[in-house]
């Protein structure tokens, strides 16, 4: 996991993290992230929960096809999820992007032909559009969601970096956000993720939850 | 991984496994049972080993595992050689959040514990000598300060599938068996 966004969320994680070191060694627990946001959010959902909502960015990248997307407006109105990192990345982001498309495999599939999931590649030089489609599409497999991989020269990256508020990617993009957020129907972001082994059902849970918020 | 895989991150990872770490790299990787073992022989425990098997286009595969320290004195893990690629790091998160190189190998406190997992510490193996799939396993050859060297056969798993527990009789992780184990490419690919 990478530098997060913000200090309260650091220090939330790092409780969980804390709380991970002393259970794992003994009984092998899981910590339960969902159990500190409910402290701090709604507690309507099992991801980190964010406070206030994050309002949907407005960027435009390349999409793996070569074409424009203009993400505030093509994804306005469904559930979204967003995601800065890279293909050669072997940790968090194959994990993460897993972790959804088992995830959308449990929810009602009205909910995921509805939802997007955005991976926005932070490696510019490395990353080709091939590349993009290769490794996505492999995630993409089986679910009935819409998964869009986007590309773009470095200053375009930043510039939706911090339109999504996730910290600038840095050293070929291979040092970045692992913060996956969620954006609702209302185009607000009221909850994020970050991988491990709850990912999976945090977002089996929240992904209806957040299609209803509209 | 947030540490560059570029020539320069290449030299320090020869410097931070030694040239004989190099050379080892080239073992040949068993075939056969898929189950995680546990060597438990010793003052230094190591179970739950497993690798995730990389998304093509990706070229870097992570190893995790977790390792009990028994004794009375704080040991260290200082590298990892794996059957599976010529260069394998230890990958740590900082206390502030950053993946970095653990430079200098991982302690184990006296009577605790180190766990890698995934989004946090692990072991990144790459130059690959071949492709890494689910179903195979992987030699990892552990080196630690004071109990030396520890050999454990990682399982290969797929992404986003859960962990094997690593109970000494464990079964192989769900949905592969020992019999869908393929022989792992060798040195011979590379």
């Amino acid at each position: 996991v990478i530098r997060r966004r913000t200090a309260v969320l650091a220090g939330l994680l790092l409780a969980v993290l804390v709380l991970a070191g002393c259970t794992s060694s003994k009984s092998g627990g899981d910590p339960q992230p969902s159990q500190l946001v409910g402290q701090t959010a709604s507690g309507k959902y099992q991801g980190f929960g964010l406070d206030p909502a994050q309002p949907r960015p407005t960027f435009t990248l390349t999409d793996d096809n070569g074409k424009q997307f203009d993400f505030g407006t093509v994804t306005a109105g469904h559930p979204t999820l967003l995601y800065f990192g890279y293909t050669n990345c072997p940790d968090a982001c194959p994990e993460t992007m897993a972790d959804v498309q088992i995830a959308l495999g449990k929810i009602p599939a009205a909910v995921a032909k509805k939802t997007y999931v955005v991976f926005v590649t932070t490696d510019v030089k490395r990353d080709t559009a091939a590349r993009l489609r290769e490794w996505l599409g492999q995630f993409a497999a089986g679910t009935k969601a819409t998964w869009v991989g986007l590309r773009g020269t470095q200053a375009q990256i930043d510039a939706a970096e911090a339109a999504a508020r996730v910290f600038l990617a840095t050293d070929s993009g291979q040092q970045h956000s692992t913060q996956m957020l969620l954006f609702a129907p209302d185009n607000y972001a009221p909850v994020s993720y970050e991988v491990g082994t709850t990912e999976q059902q945090e977002l089996a849970h929240d992904l209806p939850v957040v299609a209803k918020e509209s | 991984m947030r540490v560059s895989w570029t020539s320069v991150a290449g030299g320090s990872l020869v410097l931070a496994l030694g040239v004989a770490g190099l050379v080892r790299g080239a073992m040949p990787q068993s075939t056969g049972a898929s189950a995680p073992t546990v060597s438990a022989a010793g003052p230094i425990a190591v179970t739950n080993a497993y690798i995730v098997a990389p998304v093509p286009p990706t070229e870097i595969a992570a190893a995790y595992f977790t390792v009990y320290n028994t004794t009375a004195v704080p040991d260290k893990l200082v590298s990892v050689v794996s059957g599976a690629g010529a260069l394998s790091v230890l990958h740590v998160e900082t206390s502030n959040g950053n993946m970095v190189m653990a430079e200098d190998g991982l302690t184990i406190p006296a009577h605790g514990s180190l766990v890698l997992r995934v989004g946090q510490d692990h072991v990144m193996i790459e130059k690959l000598y071949g492709q890494v799939k689910p179903g195979q396993t992987v030699d990892l050859d552990l080196q630690f300060q004071n109990a030396g060297s520890i050999d454990v056969v990682a399982p290969v798993i797929k992404v986003g599938t859960t962990p094997p527990t690593g109970s000494a009789t464990s079964a192989p992780p769900s949905g592969q068996s020992s019999s869908s184990a393929t022989p792992v490419p060798s040195g011979a690919h590379s």
